[in-house]
């Protein structure tokens, strides 16, 4: 059993890592984490929520970005096209979930993506 | 009103309709929210209501409810007319007791959940409650248990609509969950199991009310809700539409209009909605819109699982329940969410008499790791139940790709479609081109010199060959292939002749669909 502490948008958390084939102790479930409730940074950002740093957009599906339609900084609107991500042949159309502007740009065109990966960050 | 008797009934009734009394409902008004007999005079035609159980009185005497007042027990009970039709309804009253569910609150929503069922008529629940009323105790858990029983012994026999418009918390949340649609209004309607200050003792999530229960996240997230609205008046209108769309009850036929034509401009565009290139994305809405009556589209669960639309609209005045992929979101693609929302919408329309259109551009089930972990061969089979159980008018048209399992799950003819159209543009085959030329032909492919030049044109002798709608037309497994011109009017006079349509099946208790 290892510990380590982490800190994600704030919050501190201790973490207990265990490998497996090792025993778990007293039947505890075998990662447990618990909510250390350290002093949390009072300059870090709520998590989530409005006063975070921007939506996320992620990889839907799979696949290849075929065309990135923004730049870094750029203004769009809701339901603008962002960038294209082919995936199960089809030329899918990743557009704004709101208006705002692109505070991070991390899709480049020819890139393979995984769901979940991180194309951009609309502010 | 001269006697004395009739005065003593007068000040009752003016004592019960007054709920919770005027700083209450005051206070109602301030959060954005109707009181109960504003909901339900927004959802009935005027002077319809007739309210039933209004003298109800608590008979709990514990922890100092022997002195407390509820009027009607904090619950309003009764049938009316909605667009003149028979409708059965009850509206929880907030102002009184928080509209908490004791023994005899539960009785009149018993009372009046039998007389809906016994009368063939839809009901429709009012939830604004702060849940179990904890002094009556295990009676109040009782009256929730026994609502759900009877949740379940109308499902499928009258429509059930649940308005959600307040908090609904707990076990209270499994009456919507049982009903057939569950509506919430933006900001005041919301539902969870366990609410923010047990999350946060547990597992030290920080969550608003709102972003764990509200409407936006059942309309998104969850799926819980069918519709939402911004406020309440939208709200009740909505209630009045989509009621409009339904029959009364399983025996009955869906209520019929005067047939209307398509809105022009995208009856024009139908031909061109759909595009030849398999690659490119479309919204498929745009070719319901082409087909159905005009302003007679109302999309259900329009946020949740988008990569699937389903909805009710009216073709020449009948009502169909339509279904169809959405190659604009995840390629069209099939997955869990999708597969959930299609089948249990298949299942209300087979339960309530409403012919089935199904239209077909997906390339498959989605891939991935968390698809197969989640389950979509369990959640995918509820399609292929949900479609071969349905014996109401099936019909399917493929726009364009259908492919493999998922071109069989997608009502096909296989699965008991009464008719199977396709456009021009349909690719029915055992999968895509490219996968297929793959497999086939991998030792051409690999003795070739310049393998990427081979692979392509073998490719696209196979498209040439197979994707197309004429193999499966040549062994019926499509009925007709017609243009977008002239789908709307084969659909018409296909309905027409489906109109009397009957199948059995073999008795039985009831199915084992994979929940």
């Amino acid at each position: 059993m290892r510990r380590f502490k982490i800190t994600v948008n704030g919050h501190a958390y201790e973490v207990e890592v265990e490998e497996e084939g090792e025993r778990p102790s007293g039947g505890r479930s075998q990662h447990h984490v618990s909510h250390a409730r350290h002093e949390p940074d009072p300059a870090a950002a709520r998590p989530a929520e409005a006063a975070g740093p921007g939506e996320p957009i992620l990889a839907p599906l799979p696949g290849t970005v075929l065309d990135v339609k923004v730049s870094a900084g750029q203004t769009v609107a809701s339901g603008q096209v962002l960038l294209v991500l082919e995936a199960m042949k089809m030329e899918n159309e990743i557009v704004a979930p709101r208006a705002g502007t692109v505070k991070e740009l991390h899709a480049k065109k020819g890139q393979s993506v995984t769901t979940g990966d991180l194309l951009l960050v609309i502010g | 009103m001269d006697s004395e008797r009739d005065r003593e009934l007068e000040r009752r009734r003016q004592q019960v309709r007054a709920g919770g009394g005027e700083a209450r409902q005051a206070k109602q008004r301030q959060q954005g929210k109707w009181t109960a007999r504003q909901r339900l005079a927004a959802l009935f035609d005027p002077d319809s209501f007739q309210e039933l159980g209004m003298f109800v009185e608590h008979r709990s005497a514990e922890f100092g409810m022997a002195d407390t007042e509820a009027p009607g027990d904090g619950v309003v009970t009764g049938f009316g007319q909605v667009d003149g039709r028979l409708v059965y309804a009850f509206a929880q009253d907030f102002t009184v007791l928080g509209g908490s569910l004791g023994e005899m609150h539960a009785r009149k929503i018993h009372a009046i959940q039998d007389l809906a069922l016994k009368s063939g008529a839809p009901i429709v629940a009012i939830a604004d409650s702060g849940g179990a009323r904890i002094q009556e105790g295990i009676d109040s858990l009782n009256g929730y248990g026994e609502i759900f029983r009877r949740n379940t012994m109308a499902s499928g026999v009258i429509p059930q609509l649940s308005v959600v418009v307040g908090p609904s918390a707990g076990g209270a949340v499994y009456s919507p969950a049982l009903t057939d649609f569950v509506l919430m209004a933006e900001g005041i309607g919301q539902m969870y199991i366990t609410g923010p200050q047990v999350i946060k003792a547990v597992t030290g999530e920080d969550v608003t009310h709102e972003a764990l229960g509200g409407a936006e996240t059942h309309a998104r997230k969850s799926g819980v809700a069918h519709l939402t609205f911004p406020d309440e008046p939208a709200l009740f209108a909505g209630v009045k539409h989509l009621l409009s769309y339904l029959p009364s009850n399983n025996l009955a036929s869906p209520p019929a209009a005067p047939a209307a034509d398509p809105d022009p401009a995208a009856a024009a565009q139908l031909g061109n909605v759909v595009p030849d290139d398999p690659n490119k994305p479309y919204d498929v809405r745009q070719v319901i819109l082409g087909l159905v009556d005009q302003g007679t589209f109302l999309e259900v669960q329009p946020g949740y699982a988008q990569n699937m639309v389903v909805g009710f609209g009216r073709l020449a005045g009948r009502v169909v329940a339509w279904c169809a992929n959405q190659p604009r979101i995840l390629a069209g693609c099939l997955d869990i969410d999708a597969s959930d929302k299609l089948a249990r919408f298949v299942r209300f329309a087979d339960a309530f008499n409403l012919p089935l259109v199904t239209l077909v551009d997906t390339p498959g089930y989605l891939p991935g790791t968390a698809q197969e972990y989640g389950g979509i061969i369990r959640h995918g089979a509820k399609v292929l139940y949900a479609y071969s159980e349905a014996s109401v008018a099936k019909i399917s048209v493929v726009l364009r790709k259908a492919y493999g399992g998922a071109y069989l799950a997608m009502c096909s003819k296989s699965l008991g479609a009464d008719l199977a159209l396709a456009l021009p543009t349909a690719e029915i085959a055992v999968m895509g081109p490219e996968g297929a030329a793959n497999i086939i032909f991998r030792s051409e492919i690999e003795r070739a010199d310049d393998q990427d030049a081979m692979r392509k044109r073998l490719v696209a002798e196979y498209r040439n060959r197979f994707s197309s709608p004429y193999v499966a037309a040549a062994r019926q497994f499509v009925d007709q292939v017609v243009t977008a011109e002239e789908l709307r009017p084969v659909l018409i006079s296909a309905l027409w002749a489906l109109g009397e349509k009957g199948e059995d099946r073999p008795a039985k208790k009831h199915g084992n669909i994979p929940l």
